[in-house]
């Protein structure tokens, strides 16, 4: 079934803007997708369906409606977004008592004056403390090229939306891995900025020391232009740097041509299982590198994060920990409390580490432009899964998911994360993720080298075909 | 190495009266905590490394904007 739901965002609004398509029948379709699919997905924990059809008429009557960038093209963010009207659950039961939102977060309305329309909230793990999205709350979000299987967190239901054919683009966040986990368990792409480019404006905050947002999408195309329209400063996030938009779509183009290109050995290839590193070399072979570089101190860059993560995150929720913690999730509860009680001077430390990290990365990066990692250590484990064997090694599953992307959210650097498939000739229905790592700022390095390898047809993110429906 | 005196203490200073259920989750989430703080403490730092968190201070007319 060909849809726009199937349809890239850039294709979709051209058909609006020319008026081959209107914004009403893109959107009910997208409607009817997720009607379909979401039973078995569970991405979605609202569908804004009235809200949706008012505002696709909007765009099909807009005066602006032939400018738009993204006109009639449906979308869909994580629950830590506010959407005027609702409580901003961020994946917990606590927030359901809160008062709903006034208006939009920023970037949610950013892409709505391009003509985007906002079709409804997505699934995550409770306060974004997760890699898994088996939301004890709301229900597990199942991954849609295989259901029985996870769809990695905390933003699962953002990826396993665009993996659905949902909608084109979705909006998450990451912290330690959120957007990256997810986009590569499925297989879809993800953009994990740099620290600071977008502005948080408007959702719930989880570690404000490390908290990014970003965009997912099925085409780098897809997700440059919607990054694109994200940017630019924001004076109520403390976080957020005063700079200018900076565009990459028109850089696509470009490809990797003149970047200096490396794979990162220690701590990302003793982290990974063969998959994942067949993919990172199936990268490295595409874009013709065998250099290998080293960071320094991976261990403790993310145990950094790791401390960073426990004394804001605790701190932030101490007041219903103490009031109701029989209301959090099983599953973030214990951690939540633990975090609360960490001393001051390990956090203290930990960011001291953190920008000992930064400087001697920056140093690497004199030399090269974007490096090469797995984005996690295998492909989607079954849902409900406790322990993973990396290399003799028993190590907590949902907590591993992250051990390849919380030492590079630790110190903010750019990520894009592309999906490859086949790369387990046990399960080659599964995707995982490569992580294209730039210098700070220069999100352009990793799309550009992004595209080239969709372009290349080594990356791709199809719509899950549902075969293995349970 | 046992942080059960630790957490009673941390936990009675804070108000968070733990139930058993939830203290043996919380001593186990606070021994991984104190693993990776064994890792930070053991990078030499000296007194010039800083953390990387820097205030920004607010002047007048952006602290009035934001009102």
């Amino acid at each position: 079934m060909s849809t726009h739901a199937h349809t890239p965002a850039t294709a979709t609004a051209a058909s609006v803007r020319d008026g081959s398509a209107s914004a009403m029948g893109v959107v009910q379709q997208c409607l009817d997708r997720i009607a379909v699919t979401d039973g078995r997905v569970n991405a979605f924990t609202s569908v804004l369906t009235e809200r949706a059809l008012k505002r696709a008429k909007a765009i099909d009557a807009h005066p602006r409606r032939a400018r738009m960038k993204l006109a009639g093209v449906p979308f869909a963010v994580k629950n830590l977004f506010d959407v005027a009207g609702l409580p901003t659950l961020a994946g917990s039961k606590i927030e359901r008592d809160a008062a709903p939102a006034a208006r939009d977060a920023v970037l949610v309305r950013r892409l709505e004056a391009e003509g985007a329309v906002l079709v409804g909230a997505l699934n995550m793990d409770e306060y974004a403390y997760g890699f898994s999205t088996e939301n004890t709350h709301y229900g597990a979000t199942h991954n849609p090229h295989d259901l029985s299987r996870i769809s990695g967190g905390s933003s699962g239901g953002s990826a396993a939306a665009v993996a659905a054919g949902q909608v084109p683009i979705t909006l998450g966040s990451d912290t330690n891995g959120s957007i990256r986990v997810p986009a590569s368990l499925c297989g879809v792409f993800g953009l994990k900025p740099t620290f600071g480019r977008l502005p948080r404006t408007g959702s719930y905050p989880f570690v404000a020391s490390l908290d990014h947002l970003g965009p997912f999408a099925r085409s780098v195309a897809d997700l440059a232009l919607a990054y694109d329209l994200m940017q630019g400063p924001d004076r109520h996030d403390p976080a957020c740097a005063q700079r200018d938009i900076e565009p990459v779509s028109d850089l696509l183009g470009r490809g990797a041509a003149g970047l200096r290109v490396a794979v990162l050995g220690g701590w990302f290839r003793e982290m990974a299982l063969a998959e994942a590193l067949a993919a990172t070399d199936a990268v490295a072979q595409a874009l013709g590198t065998t250099r290998l570089v080293e960071l320094p101190e991976v261990a403790r860059a993310r145990a950094a994060a790791f401390l960073v993560t426990c004394g804001e995150g605790g701190a932030l929720h101490l007041d219903d920990l103490k009031k109701r913690a029989q209301d959090f999730d099983p599953m973030t509860r214990d951690r939540f409390l633990a975090n609360a009680l960490v001393p001051a001077a390990w956090v203290v430390q930990a960011q001291r580490v953190r920008h000992w990290f930064a400087r001697r990365v920056a140093r690497i990066f004199e030399t090269v432009d974007v490096l090469i990692a797995p984005a996690t250590p295998c492909t989607a484990p079954a849902i409900g899964t406790e322990w993973l064997d990396i290399y003799g090694k028993r190590l907590p599953a949902r907590a591993s998911m992250g051990l390849l992307t919380q030492p590079i959210s630790c110190i903010g650097l750019p990520v894009v994360s592309v999906p490859l498939w086949g790369m387990n000739p046990q399960e080659p229905h599964l995707p995982i993720g490569v992580q294209l790592i730039s210098a700070p700022w220069r999100e352009d390095h990793g799309l550009r080298v992004a595209a080239q390898l969709e372009a290349m047809g080594l990356c791709s993110a199809p719509v899950a075909s549902f075969a293995r429906a349970l | 190495m046992d942080h059960g005196a630790y957490i009673d203490a941390a936990a009675s200073t804070l108000g968070l009266n733990l139930t058993q259920e939830q203290r043996s989750g919380v001593t186990l989430y606070f021994g991984l905590a104190a693993s990776m703080a064994e890792l930070v403490n053991g990078l030499p730092l000296d007194a010039a490394d800083e953390s990387g968190n820097v205030f920004v201070p607010v002047p007048p007319l952006a602290a009035e904007a934001a009102e």
